[in-house]
């Protein structure tokens, strides 16, 4: 869909200016602009080791960066905690599955709960019902998260971040390792969940699942950002195809 | 005054060569089987005894002890190895780092109060490797010092002789870098697992045995190597073995110095004890991997 | 199968009160020491079991209580319950001080530089002889002075009530939830929007304080206190009692350290075997029965259909 030009108009969620990190010796991510605003769909791709999954540490407040900005609703949030980005809003599921092997599916869904303020445990039950209903994983309520499938443990820690009413939701690799089935399935609640209001930004090596996905796609290359447009015009862009090539 | 000095310093050395040997033993396994293992200072104690029982019992000469030493400590660490650490190996182990932690600090409890059952609570002194003292000008030191840190350099150089130039040490160096990768080239024996807990306890031991004539055992010897051991590793970088040495040398002598310039002498033995362990606890505030090594990778 | 569980809490409620009157002078001791262990143990189990902090320090904090409170009242002639207190305030905030320095360490080198911190603490009691009486023991003031020990039993039956009540109110809230998803998975919990700083700091300044709040009953009973109550052997013990019983359960650990008191009372005729014995308990239920013996135990009487005799939840 190009239908980027009117966006322009959206509220600003996130945005990271000349974000940079370095290990070592290795900058993994050099001086990467990256601006996610409402109502968007941001496919983030790159080769693998091309910086994305540090840059989503950083902008979840799980990496600090060594140097550069970040701004949550226009705020500066430069040194935020992640629990201080989830409390604006910001979610994230992670690369591997990280769930709380030995509480059960609704404990799971009953941290982030209640972590918010103000929250009580019937709203937050309640809450966390209706979004295991949607995922389908209401059956699984009881069982310990340690002996749910592969692609229950995805849905769950989705699930996880539902809880925080998020705002804009950073998925690392929600497709990885999925059957196909279960794919078509993710595709689908990330559409309802986009319908409903929520932006995201999904990284993944599965091209063909993000093309049906997303409105924008940005690709990064060793830690920079090579591309950034719809998918037709990133799907032409040399420098990407050169990248995808020489990676 | 300056010889006094110089005497506290080459004692402190001395007793750095034993403390570096400790943390070799300690480096080794902890590279190799990945855990923090806390009774690493009751093998050190387990040693001395055998080499006294070695002396007592069997009339062994003293300084042959010390290989009798090593080789009991050898075996009752690969016993331990494969009654009780097996699990850290295998997949269906949950947390394996806490099942570290737990059993290693049981291991320490029980070896602990096993000696003092056995070899009763009061301190026993082993004859000593070679009576009288050496006499250089006016630095005097007896000769059982001389012979510990002898001993202990030669057991350092057959260890780094041992990691550096054998098969069996290449491929122990292999798996502490990554466990996986050795495997794929056909390094999966757990018979890696045993030589390195086996190899870290015999020269905990081996310094135990080399320590008796000088300092004298006792059941809770062990307590205090149990954690300046790690104070050596981690400031020697946590898996480098020349690391450990050095770190060994420096606290060592650091600790003597200490003792020797301390104002209040009433006091400066019980406060040289906690000298390390407030080393260790600075250290791991500030600079977990160490002055010389990797960076520590999970356990996988 | 309700008037038995009923029954059966009644006759467990008389036999627990009536205690002091059944038993001699020698096995009031073995209970009042139960409970003070069994204290020291439930708050290890907090920290360790429920949060996943394997501080191996717990028995400073016994240890500091204990001094502060013993030394205020020896030298200010501070009134017992208010030195206790003082000693349960100098907990809260060195085990928030501890809690805070380890943010950045995990597993092992939590346990390390705890053990590390404790041992220094023993050293400093020790060498400042002056001020604590060392090794030679500081003489406290005793709380009761009645000829019989019924009161210190009653007392400490009161501690451990208002403590382990304390404590599972806490895991069955929200911040029980919260201490144990930072426990599963750190990065995890961070992402789900819990405070870990807040929660990692809150949860060593409360299990310290309980520490503390058994120290100080423990010294103005025993009367005279040594360094040796902080001792890493003592650690070991506490550790055995929580593992023995089960480190994630509060009741477990509880009746963990109430057992194991009396076993080792038990068994005092073969004087250091016993501990030896210990130890070989210790070892084979951390490599065969993870979770605990009495977990297990619980476990298969509820595999037989019992539940009306056993409590359904795991936890606390």
């Amino acid at each position: 869909m190009a239908d980027a030009p009117m966006l322009i108009e959206a509220p600003m969620l996130i945005e990271a200016r000349g974000l940079t990190k370095n290990f070592g010796g290795i900058l993994a991510v050099n001086a990467l602009d990256l601006a996610v605003r409402q109502g968007e769909l941001v496919g983030l791709i790159g080769p693998n080791g091309c910086g994305k999954t540090t840059t989503i540490n950083m902008l979840t407040g799980h990496l600090a960066p060594a140097a550069g900005h970040i701004l949550v609703h226009d705020t500066p949030a430069d040194g935020l905690s992640a629990s201080a980005f989830a409390a604006r809003k910001v979610g994230r599921t992670f690369q591997i599955t990280q769930l709380f092997g030995r509480m059960s599916v609704l404990e799971n869904m009953l941290v982030p709960g209640l972590a918010r303020a103000h929250a009580t445990w019937t709203e937050a039950t309640h809450t966390a019902r209706r979004h295991l209903d949607f995922l389908g994983l209401s059956h699984l309520e009881k069982l310990q998260a340690k002996n749910l499938s592969g692609g229950q443990q995805k849905l769950l820690e989705l699930g996880r971040a539902l809880m925080l009413d998020p705002e804009v939701l950073f998925l690392d690799e929600p497709f990885a390792g999925v059957n196909p089935f279960l794919r078509d399935e993710i595709i689908v609640l990330i559409q309802k969940l986009h319908a409903e209001g929520r932006s995201f930004v999904v990284v993944d090596h599965d091209i063909e699942a993000i093309q049906r996905l997303v409105q924008r796609l940005v690709v990064m290359a060793r830690g920079a950002k090579i591309a950034d447009g719809t998918v037709e015009e990133v799907r032409d862009n040399q420098e990407v195809l050169l990248a995808y090539a020489g990676a | 005054m300056t010889d006094y000095l110089l005497i506290q310093a080459l004692n402190g050395l001395v007793i750095g060569v034993i403390y570096a040997v400790i943390a070799a033993g300690l480096t080794v396994i902890f590279s190799i089987l990945k855990i923090v293992n806390f009774a690493h200072g009751e093998v050190y104690m387990m040693g001395g005894y055998f080499a006294y029982f070695a002396i007592a019992l069997v009339g062994v000469p003293p300084l042959l002890a010390v290989l009798v030493a090593m080789a009991m400590a050898f075996l009752m660490s690969v016993a331990v190895e494969r009654t009780l650490l097996t699990p850290l190996y295998s997949p269906t182990t949950e947390r394996k780092g806490d099942y570290g932690i737990l059993i290693t600090f049981g291991i320490s409890i029980f070896l602990r109060n096993l000696a003092l059952i056995i070899y009763g609570p009061y301190p026993l002194r082993p004859p000593s490797f070679w009576p009288g003292v050496l006499e250089i000008g006016n630095l005097v030191m007896t000769w059982d010092r001389v012979f510990a840190a002898g001993a202990g350099i030669a057991m350092l150089a057959a260890l780094l002789w041992f990691m550096n130039r054998t098969i069996w040490g290449e491929a122990l160096n292999a798996v502490s870098q990554s466990r996986e990768s050795a495997a794929i080239v056909g390094i999966n024996d757990q018979r890696f697992y045993m030589l390195a807990f086996g190899l870290g306890g015999a020269l905990a031991g081996g310094a135990g045995a080399l320590v008796g004539p000088i300092y004298s055992l006792s059941p809770s010897m062990g307590l205090i190597p149990d954690t300046q051991a790690f104070a050596i590793v981690i400031l020697g970088g946590m898996g480098s073995v020349s690391g450990s040495i050095i770190a060994g040398l420096l606290i060592g002598l650091c600790e003597s110095m200490f003792v020797a310039v301390f104002p209040d002498p009433s006091r400066s033995l019980t406060y040289a004890q906690a000298f390390s362990l407030l080393v260790l606890m600075v250290v791991l505030l500030v600079r977990p991997t160490g002055l010389f090594g990797r960076i520590h990778t999970q356990m996988e | 199968m309700r008037a038995a569980q009923i029954g059966l809490g009644v006759a467990l409620c008389v036999l627990v009160l009536a205690f002091p009157q059944l038993v001699n002078a020698y096995w009031l001791t073995v209970a009042i020491l139960a409970l003070f262990y069994a204290i020291v143990t439930a708050s290890w189990a907090l920290l360790a079991g429920y949060a996943g902090q394997f501080s191996f320090g717990h028995m400073a904090f016994v240890s500091l209580g204990a001094y502060t409170s013993g030394l205020l009242v020896m030298s200010f002639g501070l009134p017992i319950p208010l030195g206790m207190a003082a000693g349960v305030a100098m907990c809260a905030v060195v085990g928030a001080g501890i809690g805070y320095t380890c943010l950045r360490m995990r597993g092992p080198y939590l346990a390390l530089f705890t053990v590390a911190f404790s041992e220094v603490l023993r050293i400093v009691i020790v060498s400042e002889n002056e001020v604590t009486g060392g090794s030679g023991g500081l003489e406290v003031t005793p709380l009761f002075h009645t000829r019989s020990d019924a009161p210190y039993y009653y007392f400490g039956l009161a501690l451990l009530a208002v403590s382990l009540g304390l404590m599972v109110w806490l895991v069955r809230s929200r911040w029980g939830l919260f201490f144990r998803a930072i426990r599963e998975n750190e990065e995890a919990a961070a992402a789900a929007g819990v405070k870990v700083v807040r929660f990692r700091v809150l949860v060593f300044a409360i299990s310290s304080s309980f520490a503390g709040l058994a120290g100080g009953f423990f010294g103005h009973y025993i009367g005279i206190l040594t360094p040796d109550i902080g001792s890493v052997d003592q650690m070991g013990l506490v550790v055995a009692m929580a593992v023995i019983g089960g480190a994630e359960s509060l009741y477990a650990a509880t009746i963990g350290a109430l057992l194991c008191e009396a076993l080792v009372e038990a068994l005092r005729s073969y004087e250091q075997w016993r501990m030896v014995l210990f130890g070989a308990l210790l070892l084979v239920t951390i490599r065969f029965a993870r979770n605990g013996l009495l977990a297990l135990a619980f476990q298969a009487v509820r595999q037989r259909g019992l539940r009306a005799v056993v409590p359904r939840k795991a936890t606390p």
